[in-house]
This record gives structure tokens, sequence and C-alpha cells, in this order.
């Protein structure tokens, strides 16, 4: 029996979490004609545009330079022409600045990569600040910056690196074909990242219903000093930050800690390939594995450069093969939708699903019947029926006692939940409020 | 392109509130469909009136006070039903009436409609009318086939007379009692139904039953014709798991059936009243909020909370 959390659940268990028609599907490199590339894609201070229309870039080139402690670079992903740098419509609700590149299909890269070679040889005190280079943030979807999460402070250390390859996300298959397709390069990544920080131990976890990436990352694990793979429970939020921590070490983050704090680091698997690029090749993180599924012609999964447009991916699929109510930049879970299909996709998004018109209906909203799947359901152990009043009646005191701060928005009480209630929205708004009333009193 | 937005979650769970309340009226079938094998055309006309009494009232309540109708999510009919299910086969047409409006209007609608009732709605019904008509709720009669009033016989329940009922008729429903009550079988059949859709968990359907199976052998009775006879077992499958008014938790479930399964060996042996399963629920619906209160999931990242809210 494999250990588990409390609570979860496990959305779209009978179509096998909605990833059959892709799982298979080897991973195609895909080039755009042309890119948008948005400055704000990683969680802090968007960067700020170092080009301007008309220059030509080639890849890897920076083109945003990094603001504030959680900044990062941006960097072309095609070689070209910019032909544009202003606002553009993303996910967010009001536009991001945006840097368009006209591909001159040249792939011409820039002469200043510096390539530290081997991971286990490496200088290892060069190997952080690779990352930051890099651009890198975390690819399962947070978007935090990952150099940021090796920033050890006076009095913590890190006994072990967890590699996230549970993919508990519906429908998104991107992990799983990177953990069959670049087990080395995932392996040498997480080596990478423990030598850094010298850490010992090194943990790949993944959902028992990826046998075959269990299988090769074990293979690419044998040998490899410290590493050892997983296998976890089936379940919904197994891939939450939290839930991993304490599936695959025992241990609990506190209240308002981070993870640093009982000595772990979790990384995407995605994450960690990418750590590999960049120290091995000395490459910025430019492309990565994308899932397109849902309602398109042939479901895929996609090398894609940085900043492709939703549109053109769905269309290399075959486009739409039915009317598309709703598309969904992730999994059905905790995935952002999109206002249309021309957005352009950043460094975390593992996933476009379209969703048809029935799919993407409106729910309606109707009384609790105080059925307690809820509270069964939640893998913190909250009470989301009664905090749904709480938010309801916009009590920022009584929401913060009973502990929303703790929520961690997996979506599992909105899913279970036979009347629709709307829960999950409910305690993201509260929680983004009582942040900003917090940072407001702090002035 | 005009595309949806919404907040995630993208998928949910196809356990509606109406997929909820209509596996537990096909639970109830079987239950119904022994009483009018065993009582006849009149088990027949008193849950119809029963049920659609508890429809009627609740679509012209919400019509009345402005609210959106709701009765399409099934609950008023689980409810009517159960109302009809709890009386006994020959009890006048307007007992049903009364019992259902009682149910519908004062019980649940009065403090807010589904969900904001303190007790089970049918229940307290069945407690009013046990109250204001005691010998019209307990006059049974032995089964008459489907001629309901053709040849009568009055007689008591096990409860009231154990030992005059062999245990077959126990469990195939052959014995006087309220409609829903007295088939075993098929009110496990339902139970069975219920658990396979994971429409409710195990846990206190069986609680009650083992409580009250150990204290009525504490107690110096039969054990096997305690849980066999009365209401036990159709108040422990249909009613104590009533999801409004039984606690949220695991081990508020387990507390709360631990609390029916006692109240209700202590009620038949040391009260008035032979049977117990009605007002031990009701008790125990009582004491949910508090019970609620008191087995809070311990929340990840926290030391368990000693003492913190008040109210």
């Amino acid at each position: 029996m494999k250990k588990t959390f409390r609570g979860g659940v496990h959305p779209l268990h009978g179509s096998h979490e909605g990833k059959a028609p892709t799982r298979d599907k080897a991973v195609r490199e895909y080039i755009p004609d042309t890119v948008t590339i948005m400055m704000g894609m990683h969680l802090g201070a968007p960067s700020t545009p170092c080009v301007q229309k008309g220059d030509r870039v080639k890849v890897g080139q920076v083109i945003g330079t990094p603001e504030g402690f959680l900044g990062l670079p941006v960097h072309a992903s095609i070689a070209g022409e910019v032909i544009d740098v202003g606002p553009v419509q993303g996910l967010g609700a009001v536009p991001g600045i945006g840097v368009t590149i006209k591909n001159d299909y040249t792939d011409e890269w820039v002469d200043d990569i510096e390539p530290l070679g081997n991971v286990e040889t490496c200088p290892k005190e060069k190997i952080v600040p690779a990352i930051k280079k890099a651009g890198i943030c975390g690819m399962g979807g947070a978007s935090f910056p990952t150099h940021v999460k090796f920033a050890v402070k006076e009095g913590q250390y890190c006994d072990t690196i967890i590699l996230n390859g549970a993919e508990c996300e519906t429908h998104l298959t991107a992990d799983h074909r990177l953990m069959l397709e670049n087990s080395v390069r995932i392996v040498d990544g997480l080596r990478a990242a423990m030598r850094a920080l010298d850490v010992k131990k090194g943990i790949i976890a993944i959902e028992d219903n990826k046998p075959d990436a269990i299988e090769a990352m074990r293979k690419a694990a044998n040998g490899r000093d410290g590493v050892e793979v997983r296998p976890l429970k089936t379940k919904y939020p197994q891939g939450g930050e939290k839930q991993l921590i304490h599936v695959v070490t025992g241990r609990e983050v506190p209240t308002k800690k981070l993870p640093l704090d009982v000595h772990v680091i979790v990384l995407n698997v995605g994450t960690a390939a990418a750590i590999a690029d960049a120290v091995i090749d000395g490459k910025p993180l430019i492309s990565r594995i994308t899932t397109v599924t849902g309602h398109v012609n042939n479901p895929s999964n996609f090398r894609i450069r940085i900043g492709t447009m939703a549109e053109d991916i769905i269309g290399e699929c075959g486009g739409y093969s039915e009317k598309p109510g709703k598309i969904v930049l992730g999994g059905a879970m905790t995935g952002m939708p999109a206002p249309s299909d021309i957005v352009p996709l950043a460094k975390a998004n593992n996933g476009v699903v379209v969703y048809n018109e029935k799919e993407a209906l409106n729910l309606e909203e109707s009384p609790c019947i105080r059925c307690g799947r809820c509270v069964e359901a939640c893998p913190i152990g909250l009470n989301p029926y009664k905090l749904k009043y709480l938010c309801d009646a916009d009590d920022l005191q009584a929401a913060s006692e009973a502990d929303i701060m703790d929520c961690v928005v997996c979506g599992s009480c909105s899913y279970i939940c036979p009347a629709h209630r709307f829960l999950t929205p409910a305690f993201k708004n509260m929680k983004d409020k009582i942040t900003a009333a917090a940072r407001k009193k702090r002035g | 392109m005009n595309l949806f937005l919404s907040s995630a979650p993208h998928v949910h769970s196809p356990q509606t509130t109406r997929v909820l309340m209509r596996n537990v009226l096909i639970a109830l079938a079987p239950c119904a469909g022994a009483a009018i094998w065993y009582f006849g055309y009149s088990a027949l006309i008193l849950m119809a009136i029963a049920t659609a009494t508890a429809v009627f009232a609740e679509l012209i309540w919400q019509m009345l006070t402005g609210q959106k109708v709701r009765i399409d999510d099934l609950s008023a009919a689980v409810t009517g039903l159960l109302v009809g299910l709890n009386l006994q086969p020959q009890a006048p047409w307007w007992l049903a009436v009364i019992g259902s409006l009682f149910a519908i209007i004062i019980v649940k609608c009065l403090f807010g409609g589904l969900g904001d009732n303190f007790m089970n709605p049918a229940l307290a019904a069945r407690g009013v009318l046990l109250a204001s008509w005691p010998v019209r709720m307990t006059s049974w009669v032995l089964p008459t086939g489907w001629n309901s009033y053709a040849d009568a016989v009055t007689g008591a329940t096990p409860l009231a007379s154990p030992g005059s009922f062999t245990l077959k008729d126990l469990l195939l429903g052959n014995i006087p009692g309220t409609m829903g009550e007295v088939c075993k079988v098929a009110i496990l059949v339902g139970l069975l139904f219920l658990l396979v859709t994971k429409t409710i968990s195990w846990r206190i359907p069986v609680c009650v039953v083992a409580t009250t199976f150990v204290f009525s052998w504490l107690f110096g009775n039969d054990p096997v014709v305690s849980i066999l006879s009365g209401g036990l077992l159709f108040a422990a499958v249909f009613m104590a798991t009533d999801y409004v008014t039984c606690p949220m938790t695991d081990k508020g479930q387990y507390i709360y059936a631990v609390g029916v399964g006692l109240l209700i060996a202590v009620i038949r042996n040391f009260g008035n009243y032979p049977e117990g399963a009605t007002y031990a629920i009701l008790l125990m619906n009582i004491a949910t909020p508090l019970i609620d209160r008191f087995t809070k999931n311990r929340v990840y990242g926290h030391e368990r909370k000693v003492k913190k809210e008040n109210g």
C-alpha cells in the first residue's frame, strides 16, 4: 500500500484522468512563425523589455531584464525580427507587456552561452547563478523563480530535494512524456540541484498511473548518487507541494512556513530538465513540453517555443473538432481559462485543453446540503462549507481565524460539491483580499 | 470567438444534489414495494399522498416567498416519501397530509429550506404525529395483502410483544409496523444501493445498529430480535444518515451514531415507548452542531488546537 495523504478526490477517474488521448503520443517539436513573449511569465515583478521594434534577435538572447527580488530574465525563443513591443492580452485581467518576434527560421543562437559541462564535476557554486541566468521558474504551473528556492537562509538547511512527477492534474501528459523521453536529463537536473546545496537525497515522486514513467526514471536514476524513485498513489492533489512533502518525507510544513523550513525543496520534473539544460549546455529556458488536448482533431504533446500562441498550436493539432466553449491553460482542477485562443503560452503552461460548449456550461450554485463531502475531500483539513459562509459574509477576520490562509486552492471541495457551491473561487478571492489588507496595514 | 470564463475547477463530480436525492428515492423503492405487497393499496395511497403533499407544499412555499423553485432537486420528494413510510398502513389520509406539511413547512422551509433545517424533517413530523395522535399512529395491523381493509387484524409490534414472531417473519416483514420498517431485506437492499453508489458511508448505519445490539444485550434483551424489531434498521439507514442533520467529520459521525444507538437502547428499555429510534435521532440531530464543533479535523501544518474559538 502506497502512502498517501488524507482527503483528495479522483477527477475524471472513469476516463484515465482525461490523459488517454495523449499519453502515448511522442513529443513533437513545434516552431511557430511568430512568438509573443510576455515579460511577466513568472511570479514576481514583470521584466523590462530591452529590445526595440525592428531589432534582430537570436535564440537565447536576453529580451527582458529582471526586476526586483523575484525577477527573472526573459529570452528570445526564436531568431528573427522584433515586430512589436507593447501590451498583449494574456490570462490576466489587464494586458501585460509582450515582445513579438517574427521567425527568420535561421535558428541562430547567441554566442555568449556558457556551458558548465558535466553536472557531477562542474563547480557547484556556479549552478544557482546558471539557473537564474537561464530564467527558470517553476514549470508545474506555479511559476515561482527557481533560484529563489535555493536561497537558504541562516539556520536553514536542505536535506532532501523532491522532484514532482506526480502530474496529478487531469488531461496533462507533458511531464509524463518528458519522463519517458528525457529521463536522463531530469536526473541530471536533480543531481545539479542536489550538488548546488550539498543535498544527499533526491527523490523522484511519480503517481502509479504512469508505470512506464516510473520504470524509465528508475533506469535513469540507477547508479546516480542518492537518487531514488518513489511511486505514489493516484489521487488529486498528490502533486501539491504540501501533500507531496508529507507523503514522501512524513514531514508537515508548518503553517505560514516554506518547504525549506522542513529541509525540503520541491521541483517539478520539467524544471529539473530545464536546470540540466542550463547547467550542461548553458541554454536558457526557451521551450517546454505542453499537452494540447480536449476537443481538437489530433490531441498531441509538443515541445513548443515559449510565446507560441494557443491558436497556432491548436491549428497544429488539426484545429477544433467541435465549437469550443472554453479553453483552459493547464489541467481541469487549477488551470486558467483563456479569454480567447489568441493568448501566448508562458514558461509554466503545461497544457491547452479545449472544452466544448456543453462542458463549459455555466453551473448554478444551489443550497449547501451539509453532506460533508468537502470536509472529507479537503487535503488540508479545513471546513470548506463553513469557510464559504464566512466568505459570503465578507468576514476577513473570521475567515483568517478559520485558517483560510492554509487553503492551497486545489479545487477538491468545489469539484466534489453536489450543490456546485463556488467554494474554491470564493477562497482564492478571500485569500487575495486578506493578503491585500495585510499589505495595506504594513504600509 | 465567444469563450466562457470561469474559475477552476473546470470539471465537477457527477454526483449532484439531485443525483444523490434520486439515489435515496431508488433505495427507498424496495421498502415501498414491500409495504404495498404486505399492506395493499392503502399503503400505496398513503405514500402517494405524503409525497405529493410534501412536493406541493415546498412548491407553493417557494412561489409565495419569491424564492427560486427547487423542487426538482427531489429533496422534498424524499422527505414526503419518508413521512409516508413512517406511518402505519391504515393511518387516515389526513395524517399523511399533516405530517408532510409539518415536515416541509415548519421544519424545513421556516428554518431556511434545504440544508438549514436543524432536525430531520420527516422524523420531526413523525415525532409530532406520534405525540398528537398516539392511538392512530400505533394501531398496528397484521399484513393484509393487496385488499387493505378486507380482514384487517390488529396486532402488537414485535417490540411490544417480543417472541411472537419468527426470525423469518422479522426479516421478510410479515409483521405489523410502519410501512417502511417491516421488511428488513428491502431495507438492506436499499442500504447496499446507497453504499455502492457512495451516496452515504457505512459509518452511521453500521455504528447505530452495532451500538444498539451491544446495549440491548447488556440490558438483557435478545440483541438479534432487538435490531430486527421496530424502526431501528429503517431509521439507521434512511433517517440517521440525513446529510443536513448529521455531523460532517468521520469522528463526529461515530460519536453521533453511537449516541443514537445508545439512546435507542435506553428509550426502549427504560422509557414508556416501546420504540425509541425517532426520539433518539431527533435528540442527536440537535446535538450535531455541538459535535461538529468539537470534532474538527486538524489543519495541516497546525498543532492540534486546544481552544481558540468563541462562538
